[in-house]
């Protein structure tokens, strides 16, 4: 299966993009001038820092940066900035910075880029608060790049399970477990979302939170997940080895699991490669709305929220960096999904 | 073949990456400049609208420059719109709103003194307790119904004081347990006795008159009194008295209002106002729409906030709108500190003891506001668009107190009030109080207000400069009201309320030890306070006496004690008031903006230039 993958050329672009996203997340700390939490008073709404190679004679030079400094205009009643052309600043690699734990273990003070002392070097300019939007995108991403997984972890031994048990048992059993998951499927996911967002008790810790969330998004998800299985299971059943199985006295929870699931083992690959950017997307909207992850963690969908005002979207486009990044991600895992169920299931491909 | 193309690929990527990663340091040409910016101007304001009979009836006649007839003016409101039309069950702004134009008051305000001056009462006379009023002859309803003392009588007795609809006036005016009474001397002279001299009730009389044929045809209208007018009302039939009647209300969509024939303001020609054929309230979701349909020309005014202003002031010169600076809000931002002390029913406390020692010590509560940085709250949050704010009054009230100066961030000033106080930073630059606890506590807000929820940001870091722990939490909007309350439950929190700039006694409800706005040491409702703190009570007994003096410059000595206690004491930390900035089209002429009544408070005198005056 991976041999067939790597042959298609579009799979590869969307897979490396992918793991480049998951390195740079897990590196964030490294990786990142700055903390998520890290602000700059001084410079709120900075554009991203010009980094210079060739210097003011035409000469190339190592890459530096100016600062910028913050004017008011009274007149315009319009806070600019301008750049503080009397001093460079060089850009360092590995230079130091805010202490952090490399991984969560080792404590280094080192980043990958850094300006040199007093200089400000951000990349994709600042927020509201002054806050640098490029490290936040890094500690945003951890959030929403993972949040679709752990949901799945919640939602597929359910789906599984339910599915498995409803497809086998069939009769009365399958009607009345099939009717109660179209219930919970009838349901409009977004709203349902919503209000149990709302209902989420206040004082909780913003981990405690994201894992309420994954929760949510899961208890949603499971019902059109657990129906597929149990189609595939219906039909799976009738087949030798199951009846073989079942002669040799096998207890039925174990031909599920033994025998009839791992059957399936392609669709349940294809399925998550599938929701995965429906979860990122619906952690977005939550974030969005604000009733998902709050300030000041940052995830995707938060940071994109200050980009919703009209005029930051004129005067501040960089604000908007986190919606390509969703888009970005959320692409590439489609992508990556459809590749797979293609070669998994050739046959789907003609219809 | 396809080798070849890939390689070519190849190439142009790592150019492409190249190019962007080398730049050349040319320094960036400035577009910016102020040259486009238009100054402000002197607003000339006209003298206020003085009373004139013609023929038997007393007209009030404005006194700005004469306009032209007909025309529209499109102005919007941002949510759902009204939920009634009827003035005395309003309890939203945009209802209210709605009901103010449909029905004068007997005074108004002036808009540049703020005086009280006459609308449909013709004057007033002050003798000891008794207010006698005199109404005008001969000004009808817009049915044609003469507008007399009974409607007063009806407006007074049978709605404010029975306690129907809103009771927010009537609960004000309760002196002593006592209601003022009204009696009628003849058929367009009222008069109102006070218990006692009671300085707030003037202002009062602004208060929107009923018709009364109209508000009684059917029997129980009394009992029918909160449905009555409600937004499924026929226009055609609703009877009102100010200079624009309901024509159409599409809900979610639009409230349309036309002019009133009947009105009683006449221009210098002696010509009946108002000028305009209609006026236009578009229903808009949210501010980027409100902004996209002025940018359409579908809005003739609009209030700018924060960045967008200015994109509009650079555009200004070149453009068919003119901006007006409307001086700072009434609204205030702050944040309160939950002092607290009592129990619940379980016998707990609202908020946990070691906490109340440290809420509860003026020094700790000096170090918070010592390490606010306002400055840097108005620059980045307000975008510029923001006076900081220090005092208990809004910037644009009568009564500010002008020596409260305030002062910026200190924060050496905030150390050495903790030291005063035992507190201390262990090696780890984290504070602890005098008895060893930590100080941490949570601060919130409501979640989804990008404005306040920046402030906050700011406020948790300046607190921890200090080596406070400050776990921000922002939450949905009911469950901090509920906080507020109900639960106590809070430490510190960011909030807003707006006041009245020119009636201090309206910040009774947040001041007084039993309000039921007393944020900062709620008192369950109902119960005595038996517990007030030493700045409580005199605070309490300026609400009480300050009522009571008539004289403004009296009654301001008191308020301005009033807003020295809240700046020394400071139970509410005071952070920001936004300037309110408005836009609207050339035009529209005689625009007398004023920062108490705001942009288009004459909206009888306003009227369309013709196109050459326009240009």
């Amino acid at each position: 299966m991976m041999k067939q993958l790597f042959k298609n050329k579009l799979a590869v672009v969307a897979l490396s993009i992918l793991t480049f996203l998951y390195l740079i997340v897990i590196f964030a700390d490294f990786i990142a001038p700055y903390s998520k939490n890290y602000s700059d008073r001084e410079r709120a709404y900075v554009p991203p820092s010009q980094v210079y190679t060739i210097n003011e004679y035409g000469k190339i030079s190592r890459p530096y940066t100016y600062n910028y400094i913050r004017e008011y205009d009274p007149e315009l009643m319009q806070t600019v900035y301008k750049q503080d052309r009397s001093h460079k600043y060089r850009i360092k690699l590995f230079g130091r910075g805010e202490k952090y734990k490399f991984l969560g273990l080792i404590p280094t003070s080192r980043h990958l880029i850094t300006a040199e002392d007093g200089g400000c070097l951000y990349l994709l300019g600042t927020d509201i608060n002054g806050r640098d939007v490029f490290s936040r995108l890094l500690f945003g991403g951890r959030i929403s790049l993972t949040i679709g997984f752990l949901a799945l972890l919640v939602l597929f031994p359910i789906g599984l399970i339910y599915g498995g048990l409803s497809g086998y048992f069939g009769g009365v059993v399958d009607t009345v477990m099939m009717r109660f998951a179209e219930a919970v499927m009838a349901i409009p996911s977004f709203y349902l979302l919503i209000i149990l967002a709302a209902i989420l008790p206040p004082n909780m810790t913003s981990t405690q939170r994201l894992a309420l969330i994954v929760v949510i998004l899961a208890l949603i998800g499971w019902a059109g997940f657990a129906r597929v299985v149990r189609g595939m299971v219906l039909s799976i059943k009738t087949q030798e080895f199951v009846l073989a199985a079942k002669t040799i006295g096998a207890k039925p929870f174990r031909i599920i699991v033994k025998h009839i699931l791992p059957q399936i083992s392609s669709y349940i690959i294809v399925a998550i490669t599938l929701s995965v950017p429906s979860y990122i997307l619906s952690e977005s909207g939550l974030s969005f709305l604000g009733l998902g992850i709050q300030q000041p963690d940052a995830s995707w969908g938060n940071m994109l929220k200050e980009a919703q005002e009209f005029t930051n979207i004129l005067y501040r486009p960089w604000l908007l960096t986190p919606g390509v990044l969703i888009f970005i991600a959320v692409v590439s895992f489609n992508i990556i999904g459809d590749t797979i169920r293609d070669i998994l299931d050739p046959k789907k491909k003609d219809t | 073949m396809k080798r070849i193309l890939y390689f070519i690929f190849i190439l142009l990527l790592i150019f492409i990456f190249g190019k962007s990663c080398i730049k050349a340091d040319i320094p960036e040409s400035n577009t910016f400049s102020s040259a486009n910016a238009e100054a402000e101007q002197e607003i000339d304001y006209p003298k206020s609208p003085r009373n004139i009979t013609i023929n038997n009836i007393d007209y009030l006649q404005s006194q700005a420059p004469c306009g032209n007839y007909g025309g529209e003016l499109i102005s919007s409101i941002i949510g759902e719109g009204p939920k009634t039309f009827n003035p005395f069950t309003a309890t939203d702004a945009t209802s209210s709103e709605m009901g103010s134009i449909m029905y004068d008051g007997l005074f108004t305000t002036n808009a540049v003194t703020g005086n009280i001056v006459p609308k449909l009462a013709k004057s007033y006379e002050i003798k000891g307790n008794d207010y006698i009023i005199t109404l005008r002859h001969g000004i009808k309803w817009s049915d044609g119904v003469p507008i007399t003392a009974e409607d007063v009588l009806f407006t007074w007795n049978d709605i404010v004081f029975a306690g129907l609809g809103n009771t927010s006036v009537r609960d004000m005016l309760i002196i002593n347990g006592k209601l003022p009474t009204l009696t009628k001397l003849d058929d367009y002279t009222v008069k109102f006795t006070l218990p006692t001299q009671f300085a707030p009730f003037l202002r009062q009389l602004t208060l929107p008159i009923a018709p009364k044929h109209y508000f009684t045809q059917k029997p129980d209208w009394d009992k029918n009194f909160d449905t009555f007018l409600s937004t499924t009302t026929k226009p055609e039939e609703i009877v009102s008295s100010g200079a624009f009647r309901l024509k159409e209300y599409v809900a979610a969509q639009r409230v349309v209002f036309k002019k009133n024939p009947n009105y009683y303001e006449i221009n210098l020609k002696r010509q009946r106002l108002p000028y305009l054929e209609k006026l236009v309230f578009l229903i808009v979701g949210d501010f980027n729409n409100e902004i996209l349909k002025f940018e359409g020309g579908e809005l003739d005014v609009i209030g700018l906030k924060g960045g967008t202003v200015a994109l509009y002031k650079g555009k200004e010169a070149k453009s068919d709108y003119k901006i007006y600076n409307l001086g700072p809000d009434t609204g205030t931002m702050f944040a309160a500190i939950n002092m607290n002390t009592r129990k619940n029913k379980d016998g707990k406390f609202y908020v946990d003891p070691v906490k109340q020692r440290w809420f509860n010590d003026r020094n700790f509560r000096a170090a918070i506001d010592y390490a606010t940085d306002r400055n840097n709250m108005v620059i980045n949050v307000a975008q510029g668009i923001g006076i900081p704010l220090f005092t208990a009054e809004s910037l644009n009230s009568i009564y500010l107190n002008k020596n409260l100066k305030g002062h910026s961030k200190d924060i050496n000033l905030a150390e050495s009030y903790l030291k005063k106080s035992g507190f201390y930073k262990d090696s780890n630059g984290i504070l602890h109080d005098k008895y060893g606890n930590t100080v941490e506590f949570n601060l919130y807000t409501n979640a989804g207000n990008t404005e306040r929820e920046a402030v906050c940001v700011m406020l948790k870091q300046d607190l921890e400069e200090l080596g406070m722990k400050v776990n921000f939490k922002p939450l949905e909007f009911n469950s901090l009201v509920n906080k507020l309350t109900n639960s106590y439950d809070w430490d510190l929190m960011v909030m807003g309320l707006t006041g009245s700039p020119l009636e201090p006694h309206s910040g009774k409800n947040v001041w007084y030890s039993t309000g039921s706005l007393h944020l900062f040491n709620q008192r369950p409702a109902g119960k005595p306070a038996t517990d007030k703190l030493n700045f409580e009570k005199e605070l309490d007994d300026i609400f009480d006496i300050a009522s009571l003096k008539v004289n403004f410059a009296e009654r301001k000595k008191y308020y301005d004690r009033y807003q020295e206690i809240i700046y020394n004491e400071k139970p509410l930390i005071y952070l920001y008031s936004p300037i309110r900035i408005s836009a609207i089209r050339r035009k529209f002429g005689n625009l007398f903006p004023s920062s108490l009544m705001g942009l288009t408070y004459n909206i009888e005198e306003i009227f369309v230039k013709n196109t050459e005056e326009t240009k």
